[in-house]
């Protein structure tokens, strides 16, 4: 980030009361650490993807993916006095906040992990949209900047639903399999963090009008529904708490334990 | 990241080609002039150069796999970040080098497919294993460093297409080496428990290096067909010494041990490493060092290094698991977008 745009975002991260600093810090690492997951996730095909072409465009979105965990996670370290790679690597399981649908394994399925990038790009751009136009000036610059990229992710996504939903047989009757695996899980996407209520009052993290879900939940049944598909996408988040509030899948810890095994040879030093 | 010199090579021109077009041929070549895919060209050397840069394209996609093992651990956003950039750019080397052989006459999907049945082969260095952070550095220093040296030579071939994609790699791949020189200074500017992971990789890396550039040459190597025809520019001997008079001193001013015998107690040798030879003749300014074991060499082409089996595994399973994506996009009616 240059120089001056990170000087004028520390000056402005004064002006921000505790409760709305913590609030704020949560909501970007809920962002933050499901973009880092589904870049880690996703970043695991480069080399290994159907098409040679197709194998570098994924490996793009998910060095987006993680770049725009990184940017987030500068901010929260900022806000929060510490640094991007600490918050990345360095947390217990339980202080991440990264939804379920983004700790599940794809199996090597191109459907699955395709599925997976439509939900959560979709909800990236919403998210990223309310983002803009918060009061906080600091997050609406640099929300601004990660939509641009976002956009592209959402096109590169909705393209291959269609393709699939277009193709065989075989690659309708997977793609709609994988959306109907993914979609009772896409809900934890939808958890909001503790405290949202406080941005949401306050103008930092704006509501969409219609409501972000309801706008996710059309926009995605509009683009399964032409690819020839079928979606029962969820309209709430689950009950019970999941990833925003820091429970997660059985098998997160053992994501953690792979992405953060040479960091933790020496957390302190350079790599 | 690779580099075709150990693709066995025995290429010679046949009775058969009109000796004008022959001769014209090779005066063009000699001349210095590119030659284009469309040109005439002797029915050995379309073979040969289709050989060349279908290992060569074989080598990058599987060149991917060790690399790209170790993207879900690597150790800071930064490095995750690059390293999954760097693997990218290997598998984009591999699609330009298939569209060069493709053009040569062979389907992409018949050379994937002849690549994990085993019918063509892939740069031998890559069926080493990587079992540490240290190995990835050294593989982006070393092997990076290596097929630089080697691919710079390869760009003042004549065959036009190849060179082109050579100059376009070449670009990418010294991003590459300054990352790994890059990951290599981090380490050993680190805790001992970082200089000792990179030492080890290093000790590991330093033949498989030297075997990077294929076996010693034939005899009369400048004027048989691989040469003469200037498919390759310079003998595989002549890089591997340049090689190590470039990295012997480097890997001393980093701090690598490089021509250590460990003794115990009672002056019994219990590691050489990586070559006790390895050292300056002050006479001729060269690194001495001692020749890599050519029988490992052969055996490992043969399939029987440590890691053959692993990596065609892997890449026959993404082959298997990507081809109902691909028949989805032939038989489609959306297609893909046309190609920037």
């Amino acid at each position: 980030m240059p120089a001056a745009r990170a000087a004028t975002e520390d000056t402005a991260m004064t002006e921000l009361d505790d409760a709305t600093r913590h609030a704020l810090c949560d909501l970007l690492l809920a962002i933050a650490d499901d973009k880092l997951m589904l870049g880690h996730r996703n970043s695991d095909w480069t080399g290994l993807g159907p098409i040679l072409e197709e194998d570098i465009a994924f490996s793009s979105i998910a060095q987006d993916e993680i770049a725009h965990a990184q940017a987030l996670y500068e901010f929260v370290g900022r806000l929060a006095g510490t640094t991007a790679d600490a918050l990345a690597f360095g947390r217990s399981p339980d202080a991440y906040r990264c939804a379920a649908v983004v700790e599940r394994s794809d199996d090597n399925d191109w459907a699955i992990a395709l599925a997976r990038q439509l939900f959560c790009d979709h909800l990236d751009q919403l998210r990223l949209q309310r983002l803009s136009n918060s009061s906080y000036a600091p997050i609406a610059a640099l929300a601004r900047r990660l939509a641009a990229e976002e956009q592209v992710h959402v096109e590169h996504a909705d393209g291959w639903v269609r393709r699939l939903g277009s193709g065989t047989d075989e690659s309708r009757q997977r793609m709609q399999a994988a959306l109907d695996t993914l979609a009772p899980l896409s809900a934890s996407l939808l958890e909001a963090v503790a405290d949202q209520a406080t941005l949401e009052a306050n103008g930092v993290y704006p509501p969409l009008d219609p409501p972000m879900t309801a706008t996710w939940c059309a926009k995605l049944t509009t683009l399964v529904d032409d690819a020839g598909l079928h979606l029962a996408c969820p309209e709430s988040a689950p009950n019970t708490p999941g990833g925003r509030r820091g429970v997660h899948t059985p098998e997160f810890p053992s994501i953690l334990d792979e992405m953060c095994e040479v960091y933790r040879i020496e957390p302190d030093a350079a790599w | 990241m690779s580099g075709s010199s150990n693709v066995g090579m025995h290429v010679d021109h046949d009775l058969h080609d009109d000796p004008e077009k022959l001769a014209e041929f090779e005066s063009r070549v000699a001349d210095g002039h590119l030659i284009e895919h469309d040109d005439w060209m002797p029915d050995a050397y379309r073979k040969g150069m289709l050989k060349m840069a279908e290992h060569h394209a074989n080598s990058e996609i599987i060149g991917a796999l060790p690399e790209g093992e170790w993207i879900t651990r690597a150790p800071s956003l930064r490095r995750k970040l690059a390293l999954t950039a760097k693997v990218q750019d290997e598998v984009g080397h591999g699609q330009m080098l298939y569209r060069v052989s493709q053009d040569l006459g062979k389907s992409r999907d018949d050379m994937l497919r002849d690549l994990i049945t085993g019918k063509t082969k892939y740069h031998n260095v890559f069926n080493y294993p990587a079992p540490t952070w240290g190995d990835i550095a050294m593989i982006q220093w070393l092997i990076d460093g290596a097929a630089i040296m080697n691919q710079k030579t390869l760009a003042d071939g004549a065959f036009g297409p190849y060179v082109r994609t050579m100059k376009r790699i070449n670009m990418e791949e010294a991003f590459h080496f300054k990352s790994g020189e890059d990951m290599v200074l981090t380490l050993m500017s680190g805790t001992p428990r970082q200089k000792k992971m990179a030492q080890d990789a290093f000790d590991r890396w330093w033949y498989p290096s030297l075997m990077f550039f294929g076996p010693p040459d034939k005899p009369d190597a400048e004027n048989l067909p691989p040469m003469k025809w200037r498919m390759k520019t310079v003998k595989n001997d002549e890089l591997r010494q340049r090689f190590v008079d470039r990295f012997a001193p480097a890997a001393l001013d980093l701090g690598f041990v490089i021509n250590v015998v460990e003794k115990d107690a009672d002056g019994l040798v219990v590691a050489k490493r990586p070559d006790e030879q390895l050292r300056q003749d002050e006479t001729t300014g060269h690194y001495a060092f001692t020749e890599p074991d050519w029988e490992e060499f052969y055996r490992v082409i043969r399939g029987g290094g440590p890691c053959n089996r692993q990596r065609l595994a892997l890449r026959r399973l993404s082959y298997e698991q990507g081809q109902w994506v691909r028949r989805a996009i032939l038989q489609g009616q959306a297609g893909l977008p046309p190609a920037a």
